[in-house]
């Protein structure tokens, strides 16, 4: 599985900037014992994608601002194509790593495609989309029902200077050393699209705690926070644009489930190429394993998912525009790629026999990732809920 | 509520069908069971008295003992001491469950009944629901076990196993772990065809009195904490038609222990390489006749393949208890989730599969002998059910799922083992044909 394959004109050469990062920056992290690599070499790994591009930014005149992951270029369904691929190359390596890239992208996005943008964005920034065990009500954007603060308890109440927020925020993966986090939250009182506001939150604001959510299966590269805001004042001009926050909130939750879409096809891909390398190694059954039926059977199904996942991840990014209905395509990808991809992932540690679940072959930690995407925001349930409801004629 | 919204309710109620069947005639109301009883009670009180018994223990110590150690053992299994546990296990008979009374603690009912295997079986599930690691870290022990009684050779019984289980009932109890994996033999050792081209490197060369062993084994579960380890190895000049057993016992000169394996579940109990060099085994410790060891290694895994079934069984109903827990406790959009459709068809997937899984593992081990074909169908469907239901589990808890201290977690990476160990599923799906290949093959009528 080559995803070089899928490149269009103008893509290949990203797709080889990205290959170059993750050989030179990316691999060196594995090797020595830790089940997720030196997670030390995390600054400068990050770093390192800033420098070349690879991390998007939301300040102008950054490398990343344009052609990284999600930057500005994502603007259209070429550029989100783009970033997927690019995602996916990442994750082939390293699944927690991509993760980075993916919500500093996701929140520069948010911060470049809102009207006005922010005067003075900080380099470093993450997005806080989930409260609890629930996510926004987004079928109010697609009008098909539910209330669009559904779900948002976090409320902002105005005073002369700024904001005062009050509330909490959970699952927040973002970057070690996010200088800011995007909050979504309520305007108190009100009900409707335009009460709902994005604001950003300096990660050293008064009142806001930062828990890390503690030990967890997979994607460990990426920081996983819980996030408290007791009376957290922020200035008036650390508000985004108010009137499309909802849709804003809309666009980013469809490039999340796009992006963690990709993650999931880029780690599968991952496991696949590893699972080819040792069938043609490992003697058993008087041949090298990869001659056997059964094990043909696991390769060969581990590739369809791969190819599926793959492909229904780049036609879905060739939908996106504004189109409300993006999200919905965005949900069935989540859904089933990941399902894919989790599968692909399995059989493909199954190839190892017991040293697939053993931490030095690499396939164990694949497998963790692959549940943390398959399971991360938005649960099986709710995505069917969500895409039962969008396609339903009467409601509209 | 508005009257008529009442008026439903009342209905609805009163079509239920516990209220519903008060209208049958005296005897088919004796015909309907309602019993508002839960499946574990259900399906106890179909068992013989003896594993009913064994079940009920189980439960209680796994809830008691196995519990409060889970999360310790399997975040900082090197740090995790194992002997109190086993010790406790033995003293209320978990660990001489292979012999009935008055030799071992399994009741001689079922046990002649059923295949010793059964108890076995019945308790993995309660200790595996628990704890994967802490599970194998006791369930080896009769893996361990198993060639001493299976070899059939009396004298081996009498002056090994009788003597060990009589230590352990008098309570100083020791741990047995069962090597027959090399580093270049894995599924070779699991499977005839594949047997027959083995790269085996585990060899003894008899010297007077005895045998010298050489050679390595690797993933030899407790096999760092073992006292001592029925190991498999081919006679010097010969392939693995000459494997013989070999009782190897902890300070044996020349036997050590090597690389300790990190993996990804099922931490508490070690898997690690055993190193043989030069290691001389006195013929006492000779088990069965020589060259009988592929013929028992192969009827042992006949015996023990339910029981990883029933390990896998529990895992998924332990990630599957955690998850209901989650689904009563959380509320979303103003209900709790198990109230909402679409989770109670999930929910009620997982109990269907849990079900058929353990009807499976029952049914093979349900009568005196165990046979290939069923014991690898049990364990292939129970582990592939365990691994689905695991992650089953995982998806109806969101994010919440990949918490490590929610559980289920643990259990689902408990669970992937199943998929492999004791023969991965592939190997397995072989010895159902290899076993049925008369019928199969249409060599034997209807
Ligand atoms: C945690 C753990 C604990 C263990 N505990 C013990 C223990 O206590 N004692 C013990 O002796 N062993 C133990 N094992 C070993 C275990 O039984 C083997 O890992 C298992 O049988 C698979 O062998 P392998 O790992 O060498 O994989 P391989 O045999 O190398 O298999 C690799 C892949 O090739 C496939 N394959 C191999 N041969 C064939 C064939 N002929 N036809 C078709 N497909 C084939 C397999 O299905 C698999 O997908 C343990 C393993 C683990 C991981």
């Amino acid at each position: 599985m080559d995803l070089s394959l899928y490149a269009r004109e103008g893509e290949q050469e990203f797709v080889e900037l990205t290959r170059s990062f993750v050989r030179k920056s990316v691999q060196p992290m594995f090797g020595g014992d830790a089940p997720d690599g030196n997670l030390d070499m995390m600054p400068s790994i990050l770093d390192t994608a800033f420098e070349v591009g690879l991390a998007a930014s939301p300040c102008t005149g950054m490398p990343g601002f344009e052609y990284g992951i999600w930057g500005t270029s994502a603007d259209n369904p070429k550029g989100v194509r783009l970033s997927a691929m690019l995602l996916s190359a990442v994750a082939e390596a390293c699944a927690g790593i991509a993760m980075n890239l993916h919500v500093q992208g996701l929140a520069s996005r948010v911060i470049t495609s809102s009207e006005g943008g922010l005067p003075e964005p900080p380099a470093r920034v993450a997005v806080a989309l989930q409260e609890g065990h629930a996510l926004p009500d987004y079928r109010a954007l697609l009008g098909h029902g539910g209330e669009p603060d559904e779900g948002i308890g976090t409320r902002v109440l105005p005073t002369e200077t700024g904001w005062v927020i009050t509330g909490s925020k959970s699952f927040v993966y973002g970057m070690e050393g996010t200088d800011a986090f995007l909050v979504f939250c309520r305007i108190a009182g009100n009900r409707g699209g335009e009460n709902i506001g994005c604001l950003l939150v300096p990660a050293g604001a008064t009142g806001l705690e930062v828990r890390d959510v503690g030990g967890r299966t997979g994607i460990r590269a990426c920081g996983l926070s819980n996030l408290v805001l007791n009376d957290v004042i922020v200035a008036s001009e650390h508000r985004l644009s108010s009137r499309e926050a909802f849709s804003l909130m809309g666009r980013a939750m469809c490039l999340h489930w796009l992006g963690i879409s990709a993650m999931a096809a880029g780690n599968a891909s991952g496991a696949l190429k590893a699972a080819r390398e040792y069938a043609a190694t490992r003697y058993q059954g008087g041949a090298m394993i990869g001659e056997h039926p059964a094990v043909r059977k696991l390769l060969a199904l581990s590739e369809a998912r791969v190819e599926a996942a793959l492909a229904l991840l780049l036609q879905t990014a060739g939908f996106a525009c504004g189109n409300t209905d993006f999200l919905r395509r965005c949900a069935i990808a989540k859904l089933m790629t990941t399902d894919w991809a989790f599968s692909a992932v399995t059989d493909a540690l199954q190839v190892f026999g017991g040293y697939g679940y053993m931490e030095d072959y690499g396939m164990e930690k694949r497998l963790r990732d692959a549940i943390v995407l398959k399971t991360a925001a938005g649960s099986r349930n709710y995505l069917e809920t969500f895409i039962s409801d969008a396609g339903r004629e009467d409601i509209r | 509520m508005k009257p008529e919204a009442l008026d439903l309710q009342a209905r609805v109620d009163a079509l239920r069908p516990g209220n519903a069947s008060k209208h049958l005639d005296f005897f088919g109301k004796l015909l309907v069971d309602n019993r508002e009883m839960t499946i574990w009670e259900h399906d106890t009180g179909l068992l013989p008295v003896g594993a009913r018994i064994w079940r009920r223990r189980a439960r209680d110590f796994a809830r008691r003992y196995i519990r409060p150690d889970a999360v310790r053992a399997d975040s900082l299994p090197r740090e995790y001491d194992p002997r109190p546990i086993v010790s406790q296990a033995a003293r209320k008979g978990f660990q001489t469950l292979l012999l009935a009374l008055p030799l071992g603690t399994a009741f001689p009912g079922s046990y002649f009944l059923k295949s010793a295997s059964f108890q076995v079986a019945v308790v993995a599930e309660e200790f595996a629901a628990e704890s994967g690691g802490i599970a194998l870290l006791l369930m080896a022990h009769h893996l361990g076990c198993a060639p001493l009684i299976l070899s059939g050779h009396v004298p081996t019984i009498l002056r090994h196993l009788l003597p060990l289980y009589a230590r352990t009932l008098r309570g100083r109890p020791e741990i047995m772990a069962f090597a027959i994996t090399e580093p270049g033999a894995g599924s070779d050792v699991e499977e005839t065809e594949g047997g027959a081209e083995a790269r085996l490197v585990t060899t003894a060369r008899q010297v007077d009195g005895g045998f010298v062993i050489n050679g390595r084994k690797c993933f030899i579960s407790d096999g760092a904490i073992a006292d001592k380890v029925t190991l498999f190895a081919k006679l010097q000049g010969e392939g693995l038609e000459s494997w013989t057993c070999f009782l190897i016992e902890k300070g044996m000169e020349g036997y050590s222990i090597g690389r300790q394996e990190h993996k990804l579940g099922q931490r508490a109990s070690d898997a690690s390489e055993l190193i043989l060099d030069d290691v001389r085994v006195p013929q006492r410790n000779v088990v069965g006749r020589l060259r009988s060891g592929w013929a028992n290694n192969r009827n042992v895994l006949n015996y023990s393949r339910p029981v990883v079934g029933a390990m896998a069984l529990g895992h998924a109903r332990g990630a599957f208890e955690r998850a209901l827990e989650f689904c009563r406790s959380t509320v979303r959009g103003g209900k709790r989730l198990i109230d909402y459709q679409d989770v109670q068809i999930e929910l009620a997937d997982m109990i269907v599969k849990l079900w058929s899984a353990r009807a499976l593992i029952w049914h093979s081990c349900s009568q005196f002998r165990c046979y290939q074909s069923a014991s690898a169908a049990a364990k292939v469907a129970a582990s592939d059910i365990s691994f689905e239901v695991c992650t089953k589990a995982m998806e109806i808890m969101g994010d919440y799922g990949y918490l490590e201290n929610r559980g289920a977690e643990s259990l689902w990476r408990d669970s992937r083992l199943t998929q492999i160990y004791e023969g991965t599923n592939q190997i397995n799906r072989l010895a159902v044909i290899e076993h049925q290949w008369a019928e199969i093959s249409g060599r034997c009528g209807n």
